[in-house]
């Protein structure tokens, strides 16, 4: 299981960083993309088992647009992703009883901003268990 | 007229009417009964009685009809309003004049009334409408003084107090019409430049308070987005200090946890602050809330046990005594839950050793009465005005618990 590949496609580098160093460290392999381009291309390239995204990249709704893309495509629509947010602080809307709506939020899973390290590393390993 | 007063006032303004009327009837049955019964003077009072009986009837009707008939929400009610209050200020003149006529007509000095008349008209409706309304009332007044005096109309003179004969004293009658009429206009003139200018003010004073609020929701929405971007950077930090501190990436030597650990909480601390900011932020711009029913009794529970286990750790007791007959409420549990919590966690915080904190919730009629109580620092006097404010941290508050962050019980009273 330690040899999974998860893709982490985050705005932010220092929590980047956090999660790859956590992820890591536990074994796993971890790629990062800045944006949803980037993160596109090495979905292509790099086949990930798990994509970590946040939601709100430059633009409110970039990992919405990014995940709707993605489950449009036969070839990557089976790969899990778990959304990482602070969105609702702004919004007010409860992500976490919207998360699996495929219209709407068509995520594995969800968490709230900041993550802590052992809630990570547990929610990651439910998913690639399932 | 339905530009100049509010819908909201027109309401209480036709109470204020009627409230008014049950002054004068009260006064006009006080004066004829003193007039005739002890200063013997000669009156018609029979007729003045049945006067004042059909004015108190008239004065009911119109209060039934506002409190049972007009509903402020019904569309179109205003202008019934409007026209109602109107009617009652012709309605008014003419009763005033037909009790004069039945009480000496310009023998008895009373006629001035017809001032107050012209001074409420100026209150609730346009200039030019209250400058009709004292034209009618000279001309009414004139009609009456014309008809006694070329004997059209009976005179009921005041025999006791007035000359008798005053009524046919042409240039008494005219004179007193004159400065009579004269004093109308002024009163119309002064009261109605008074009331412009106030309407001004309120008006504009409406202005500024719209202006306010659409500022004050500019400034919430900058603090949102401001809160949230360093929030953002905050939780980064927590996140970098937090797998530094547990050892993910390797040991640190004493000083190096020591000082993590200060910068760590420091960050936690900033964190919560943040939080508070913009859960008040986000309350006073939203405003849309979930109702539902829900179990308050429950809800008290929670935040009791919750309580309970801070509490502990002081020797605090914590009790609580809840009405049986409070249970299912239609609210925002969580946000009443939170409120309750809040006020219980300050109770505590500000509560010496070994001390009380106790909480209760009592049925009212349509609501639930919910009082919390401590044996702690309280509030000193003068401050209890400001503790609601946002930042703002009493004294005293301020010496037990350094890092307070002044916005909980804001928060408390944005959801109340």
């Amino acid at each position: 299981m330690g040899q999974a590949r998860i893709l982490i496609v985050d705005d932010d580098p220092d929590i980047t960083e956090v999660m790859k160093t956590v992820l890591e460290n536990k074994g796993y392999t971890v790629d990062s993309a800045e944006d949803s381009d980037e993160g596109l291309e090495h979905l292509k390239k790099l086949r990930p088992d798990l994509i970590i995204l946040d939601v709100m990249m430059h633009t409110t709704r970039e990992g919405f647009t990014f995940c709707r893309k993605m489950k449009r495509n036969d070839d990557y629509k089976d790969i899990p992703v778990l959304m990482i947010t602070s969105i609702k602080d702004k919004t007010g809307i409860d992500f976490a009883s919207a998360a699996g709506d495929e219209e709407w939020l068509p995520v594995e899973d969800f968490l709230d901003k900041p993550v802590e390290p052992e809630t990570l590393i547990a929610k990651v390993k439910e998913i690639l268990e399932k | 007229m339905e530009a100049l007063i509010k819908s909201t006032s027109l309401t209480s303004r036709a109470y204020w009417l009627i409230r008014l009327r049950w002054l004068a009837i009260a006064a006009l049955c006080a004066t004829v009964f003193g007039a005739e019964r002890i200063l013997n003077v000669s009156l018609p009072a029979r007729t003045l009685y049945i006067i004042v009986a059909i004015l108190f009837a008239y004065n009911f009707l119109l209060f039934l009809f506002v409190k049972y008939i007009i509903s402020p929400q019904k569309e179109g009610s205003i202008r019934t309003i409007g026209r109602m209050i109107t009617f009652q200020a012709l309605a008014d003149l003419f009763i005033l004049t037909l009790i004069l006529h039945f009480s000496g007509g310009v023998e008895n000095p009373f006629f001035f009334f017809f001032v107050f008349h012209v001074v409420i008209a100026s209150t609730l409706f346009s200039t030019l409408h209250s400058y009709l309304q004292a034209t009618l009332a000279v001309f009414l007044f004139g009609l009456l003084l014309t008809l006694e005096y070329y004997g059209v109309l009976a005179h009921h003179s005041l025999k006791g107090f007035s000359d008798a004969g005053l009524y046919r004293n042409g240039l008494f009658v005219s004179g007193t019409f004159l400065i009579f009429s004269a004093t109308l206009y002024l009163v119309a003139y002064m009261a109605t430049s008074i009331s412009a200018q106030l309407r001004k003010q309120q008006v504009s004073c409406e202005n500024i308070n719209v202006q306010l609020r659409k500022k004050d929701s500019v400034k919430d929405e900058y603090v949102l987005r401001l809160t949230h971007d360093i929030k953002g950077h905050l939780a980064a930090i927590q996140s970098c200090l937090g797998i530094v501190e547990d050892g993910t990436v390797g040991r640190l030597n004493e000083k190096q946890t020591d000082l993590v650990g200060r910068a760590s909480r420091r960050a936690f601390k900033c964190m919560k602050f943040i939080k508070a900011l913009l859960k008040l932020t986000r309350l006073r711009l939203s405003g849309r809330l979930e109702f539902a029913d829900f179990s308050m009794k429950n809800t008290l529970f929670d935040a009791v046990s919750y309580t309970q286990n801070k509490a502990t750790g002081k020797n605090i007791e914590v009790t609580c005594e809840i009405d049986p007959q409070v249970d299912v409420i239609y609210g925002e549990r969580l946000l009443i839950e939170e409120t309750i919590t809040n006020l219980l966690v300050n109770a505590v915080k500000y509560t010496p050793q070994n001390g009380k904190v106790k909480i209760t919730a009592k049925k009212r009629e349509d609501s639930v009465l919910i009082q919390i109580s401590d044996s702690g620092i309280g509030i000193p006097e003068g401050q209890t005005e400001q503790i609601f404010e946002e930042f703002y941290r009493a004294d005293n508050a301020k010496k037990i618990e350094r890092d307070g962050t002044g916005l909980g019980l804001s928060i408390a009273k944005q959801v109340i």
